[in-house]
């Protein structure tokens, strides 16, 4: 009878086995810019990426994770929040950045200080009023965790972590975070419709916003000045800071606008709390300088009419499974 | 403890820098080139060598190699063994390797501490800021590479210069003359 039991429950575990999401391009998306062939796709190694996404072990006080400020209902940025939050309620000097479709792009950060997405966390990992801490104490404490040792073993083979094989896993969890499902990508694939306003939308949205906000991603990964006044209080130049090029002055990343509908507030420092407010500044508030884009020397005209099919259609950006897909959530992690 | 000749004293804390790219040469012809060619060395107070395995089977009369780490092999993501990110030579703000590290004190430095820290790197133009140097080489059986560190410290004007911790113009002139100092004993 006892043999019986034992059976039957081990049964049950392996039904709870966590359902890891892999990777995959989108038909008719761009060839990934991340390359794969330096870190080849496994289930284990996503798994570990998740674990540690998920883990507030990467800050100094263990009480935040890269979820707290990249949550999954908000398309994995930091909701309701103009500037970001870290240990101790400290508060940094930008918006975070939603989270998805990471293998297209080149660069991260606002300013582009990040080549490459497997090094991208070391940054918030080290910031002060981020998670505070620095590799080689997250990789100790690592070490130290029996739990970590397995996963690390089943994803590469050796149990020990190193500052690659961590870094490597939290990339391949990030790169599985694709998000090509909105009501947009099911009308480009002719499964559905838009309606006629999304429609009016969509044409505007291409006669005035896709120059930077290039489909299908929605952002051309490359860095503009758009137009936004300087906050003095911040004094934030952007990718001037990385480049020292008087020629990047006030150009910060052009982020992608798909689920642009749970992203809010937006811009590097997270002044607008709504779409309305964005579309108002394109249209009456562009502050003129030096490294000012042709597409925006001469306002945008958009009649009140037309900026709320612009918003009709920026909201078919949504992508709800993406938002709810259990693959990316937090459950069953252990 | 380094007294320089010009009255400055000077005690090091922590001295790293990357070595890459190893060739050897005979009549100016390339015969070998190291594969994955990336050394930290990092010097203590027990151990102020590192020793390199180069093949004996060539005539060579000259080596060449890198002060730090090139522009491609900065953003081709992480990477493991010498260049983890672990090693304490990898810019976490911003990304790109550390190519030269000296840290600690001298009598000139202005704060009260009198600390200096000097961060040389940089993977972008015009602060890419890798050096490659070439020495002749006489007798094969043993090489011996020194860094003459007196050389570059009675280079640095300490009253002016106490910090350099991002790629610039700076780090760009230090690096080339970090580069002078390698010399064959």
């Amino acid at each position: 009878m006892k043999r019986v039991i034992i059976i039957f429950i081990a049964f049950l575990f392996f039904a709870f086995v966590v359902e890891v999401p892999i990777f995959f391009t989108p038909k008719k998306w761009p060839k990934p810019t991340y390359n794969f062939l330096k870190n080849p796709i496994s289930k284990e190694k996503i798994l570990l990426g998740k674990i540690l996404f998920y883990d507030p072990i990467l800050s100094k006080d263990n009480t935040i994770s890269c979820a707290s400020c990249h949550s999954q209902y908000s398309a994995f940025t930091h909701i309701d929040h103009a500037l970001s939050h870290g240990i101790h309620d400290s508060i940094g000097t930008r918006n975070s950045p939603a989270l998805m479709n990471l293998a297209w792009q080149k660069t991260f950060m606002w300013d582009g200080a990040i080549n490459n997405l497997d090094v991208q966390a070391l940054a918030p990992i080290s910031h002060p009023s981020e998670m505070g801490s620095n590799i080689n104490e997250v990789i100790k404490k690592i070490n130290a965790l029996k739990k970590y040792r397995q996963l690390f073993k089943r994803a590469f083979g050796d149990s020990v972590a190193t500052g690659e094989n961590t870094l490597k896993s939290i990339s391949q969890f990030l790169l599985t975070i694709i998000s090509a499902n909105a009501k947009y990508d099911k009308v480009m694939r002719k499964e559905q419709t838009f309606t006629p306003q999304e429609e009016n939308g969509y044409k505007l949205f291409k006669k005035n916003c896709s120059v930077c906000h290039t489909e299908p991603l929605f952002t051309n990964n490359e860095f503009a000045n758009n137009g936004i006044s300087l906050d003095t209080k911040l004094n934030d130049y952007g990718k001037y800071k990385i480049s020292k090029q008087s020629t990047d002055s006030l150009k910060f990343k052009i982020p992608t606008l798909r689920n642009i509908e749970f992203t809010f507030p937006y811009m590097h420092d997270g002044r607008f709390k709504k779409l309305s407010e964005v579309l108002n500044h394109y249209t009456s508030s562009i502050k003129a300088s030096k490294t000012l884009p042709k597409e925006l020397q001469k306002p945008i005209v958009l009649s009140s009419n037309e900026k709320v099919d612009i918003i009709a259609f920026l909201l078919t950006l949504t992508d709800k499974e993406f938002i709810f897909d259990k693959r990316y959530s937090y459950q069953n992690l252990n | 403890m380094y007294h320089l000749p010009n009255g400055n004293t000077v005690s090091i804390e922590i001295l790293k820098f990357y070595i890459s790219g190893i060739e050897l040469f005979e009549n100016s012809k390339i015969i070998w080139r190291e594969k994955e060619s990336f050394h930290l060395y990092s010097a203590d107070s027990s151990n102020k060598t590192f020793s390199l395995t180069v093949p004996t089977k060539f005539n060579f009369d000259k080596i060449k190699f890198n002060l730090g780490i090139d522009s491609l092999t900065n953003v081709s993501g992480v990477m493991g063994g010498d260049l983890d990110p672990t090693k304490g030579m990898y810019w976490a703000w911003q990304s790109g390797y550390i190519n030269f590290k000296i840290e600690g004190k001298s009598n000139l430095v202005s704060n009260p501490k009198k600390e200096f820290q000097f961060h040389l790197g940089g993977y972008l133009q015009p602060h890419y800021s890798i050096q490659t140097t070439t020495l002749p080489i006489t007798d094969k059986s043993k090489i011996d590479i020194v860094f003459d560190i007196v050389q570059f410290l009675s280079e640095i004007d300490f009253s002016k210069q106490n910090h350099i911790m991002s790629p610039s113009i700076k780090a760009l002139e230090f690096s080339q003359l970090a580069i002078k100092c390698f010399k064959v004993k």
